[in-house]
């Protein structure tokens, strides 16, 4: 299963899938079929398709850094559910979590957010949905580049970070207020920007290039959510 | 065909007692290029976001008088970085925005992209991802992105401000290209050399209001010279003490000498 | 919703997620992760700050998947500060810390069993150390569990409270005369 060539529903259909099943079934078998499919995932070909398009071998090796990601991600919730649990606790709910990190992982490496954009145009999702998504990833390391310099700024002025609680709360308003009030400036220029593009509330955009969703991947969905019933109603009736 | 009509038209911004407009009347036919001209807060970008429906539309405050638009019009702002959508990973994608959003169908979407591109040397970057782009080349997208959406009033804030000679050069080429199409242009600028070639009207705001109309001749007037909007020719000859009228251009003073 | 609505959202959302580098630089155990969602509230309302929450919930679960689960928390964040600010209560910070500290209590509240059932309350480092202290004190599992939210909770949302107050203070006049809520929040009209 490649996932860049899958429809970004399914992917998305998948990766909600798994942590939903890693919870509804008894632990901790469940968590372990589940985290098993999630890791394995990441080791598919295409699960990173940034990586593979620097010409070396759209082998393995990409996999290997997603699957690597995920553990390193999951494992310090293993080092903390030791802490505080027993064993046998520790295994079910390092599963589960494992399950989870592995699948969103996967996610954001075979996930290409311009398919995803497309996607949702298509299936007659308004596009003010898609921009706010993109707008606040292209927003936050310009904010947060910003921050850097107002601490240097500041610090240029004298402004020690340092001290009790009192004095750092007092540096903290005097970071944090010229970050927000800029950031709120750009508003009204956003506004008249999404105006000058047409993306107003309430239109019908024509999707580009709609990714294929083929009637197998939509039966494939529907499986997928009739399952978590399914095994919901089983664990509970 | 009247594109843009105002009469007496006063717009006052949220909150703010002084009018950023103040009783301006003015009209812009299809097939021309109007200049607006004057000094900084004179109220030229306000004209161009009331042109638009921008303001108060978006902007809030209040207006007055009447704005009587003939065609949809497209605005290219001051900053066009932030007109970037933020959601297209080539510039072919990112011109294909706006026409996306109209709702028009995909071989109309192509036909007005692949012009805009051409129109502005922007093939051979077409495949390339905005966020890698210098200022001038963004500014250049931008520009096709407003243009592909096919407006008949097209609107200009200080679009040569990112571009280097040669691109400013080939911009003011386009704008009379566009008024050559039949589209009306209203376009601010402190780009003032350029305006002979490309305006064919100039209107001088000040504090808001108009204080003149007229050709790119204005341009060479004393009082223009005086108020730091003349030429750099005519600011020159008026600068060294020279006797009027003052050349509007290097070709204009040229013929005064011989 | 207006386009200048639409617009605010994803630029609160991108406060929330910057405000980090500030809290890194002055070594306080803060999160101010609901910052712009409260501020976006305060400012346009309820829709806005819900939508401001989710977004915000979103695109940290794309850096950290175990915040998908927290999203409740923020819609209830986003609730609690339009309560706030019909109340008028950003008007000064009297009226915006205890304010916050209640909202501390029911962040708490909220989090703590999707903490317990879903991560079994490891979320955080400090959020499991502060849990294994309650255990060590005699709380019971929930208990301890709640203790190690409210420590990270308690102070963070009075903060938090105490800097959108300031925001909505600073905001020229003509600027907070856009939002359909500033002037309220702050008991200006």
């Amino acid at each position: 299963m490649t996932g860049g060539r899958l429809h970004p529903f399914t992917l998305l259909a998948i990766a909600g899938a798994l942590p939903a099943l890693a919870w509804i079934l008894p632990a901790p078998a469940g968590g372990a079929w589940t985290a098993t499919v999630a890791l394995v995932l990441t080791l598919t070909p295409g699960a990173s398709p940034g990586l593979t398009s620097t010409g070396s071998s759209p082998g393995w090796r990409p996999g290997l850094v997603v699957l690597r990601t995920a553990v390193l991600t999951a494992a310090p919730f293993w080092l903390f559910l030791l802490l505080l649990h027993d064993v046998p606790t520790t295994i079910a709910i390092g599963l589960r979590i494992t399950t989870m990190v592995a699948s969103f992982v996967w996610l954001v490496a075979a996930l290409q957010p311009a398919r995803l954009v497309e996607a949702m145009v298509a299936a007659g999702w308004s596009a003010s949905v898609a921009y706010l998504l993109a707008a606040t990833l292209s927003a936050v390391p310009v904010l947060k580049a910003r921050a850097r310099r107002i601490v240097e700024a500041q610090r240029c002025r004298g402004l020690s970070p340092g001290g009790g609680i009192a004095a750092r709360l007092r540096a903290l308003r005097a970071l944090a207020l010229p970050l927000v009030l800029s950031a709120l400036h750009e508003v009204d220029e956003r506004a008249l920007a999404l105006e000058t593009r047409g993306l107003v509330p309430g239109i019908r955009r024509t999707p580009l290039a709609p990714p294929p969703d083929p009637a197998v991947e939509q039966a494939a969905r529907w499986a997928l959510l009739l399952a978590c019933l399914f095994a919901l109603f089983r664990r509970f009736v | 065909m009247r594109s843009l009509t105002l009469e007496s038209a006063s717009f006052w911004y949220p909150a703010t007692e002084a009018p950023a407009l103040r009783e301006v009347s003015l009209e812009v036919a299809q097939g021309e290029v109007v200049a607006l001209v004057g000094a900084l807060g004179a109220g030229a970008s306000t004209l161009l976001l009331v042109a638009a429906d921008l303001a108060p539309r978006v902007t809030g405050g209040r207006l007055t008088g009447s704005v009587a638009r003939g065609d949809r019009s497209g605005i290219v702002l001051p900053t066009p970085w932030t007109q970037a959508s933020g959601m297209a990973f080539t510039v072919w994608d990112e011109v294909a925005f706006g026409p996306a959003n109209l709702g028009w169908p995909t071989h109309e979407i192509a036909r007005q992209v692949d012009r805009a591109l051409e129109q502005l040397e922007l093939v051979p970057l077409a495949s390339r991802d905005p966020a890698t782009l210098s200022g001038g080349e963004l500014q250049r997208v931008i520009i096709a992105s407003i243009l592909a959406m096919d407006p008949g009033l097209v609107l200009f804030d200080e679009p040569a401000a990112e571009l280097d000679a040669e691109a400013a050069r080939a911009l003011w080429r386009l704008i009379r290209l566009q008024a050559k199409e039949g589209k009306a242009v209203l376009l601010a600028t402190s780009a003032l050399d350029a305006l002979p070639d490309v305006a064919d009207r100039v209107v001088w705001l000040e504090d808001g209001a108009v204080r003149a109309i007229g050709t790119p001749e204005l341009l060479a007037d004393v009082a223009a010279c005086d108020a730091g909007l003349g030429t750099s020719v005519a600011s020159v000859w008026w600068a060294s003490g020279l006797p009027g009228p003052y050349p509007l251009t290097v070709a204009h003073a040229l013929q005064r000498w011989r | 919703m207006s386009i200048r609505l639409l617009a605010l959202i994803p630029v609160a959302a991108a406060i929330s997620l910057a405000l980090s580098a500030v809290v890194d630089a002055v070594a306080l155990p803060l999160f101010l992760d609901t910052t712009g969602t409260i501020l976006a509230t305060a400012l346009a309302g309820p829709t806005v700050g819900i939508a401001t929450g989710v977004v915000t919930s979103a695109v940290n679960t794309l850096r950290n998947p175990t915040f998908w689960p927290f999203v409740v928390v923020q819609i209830i964040v986003a609730l609690y500060a339009w309560v706030a600010a019909r109340a008028g209560l950003f008007r000064s910070f009297r009226t915006a810390i205890p304010a916050g500290l209640g909202l501390g209590v029911i962040a708490s509240v909220t989090s703590t069993p999707i903490s317990y059932l879903v991560f079994g309350c490891t979320t955080t480092g400090g959020i499991a150390l502060t849990t294994a202290l309650g255990k060590a004190l005699g709380l019971p599992p929930l208990g301890a569990c709640f203790f190690g939210s409210f420590v990270s909770d308690f102070g963070d949302k009075a903060v938090t409270f105490a800097l959108v107050t300031s925001v909505l203070h600073a905001l020229p006049r003509r600027t907070a005369a856009r939002f359909p809520w500033a002037l309220r929040a702050i008991g200006a009209a």
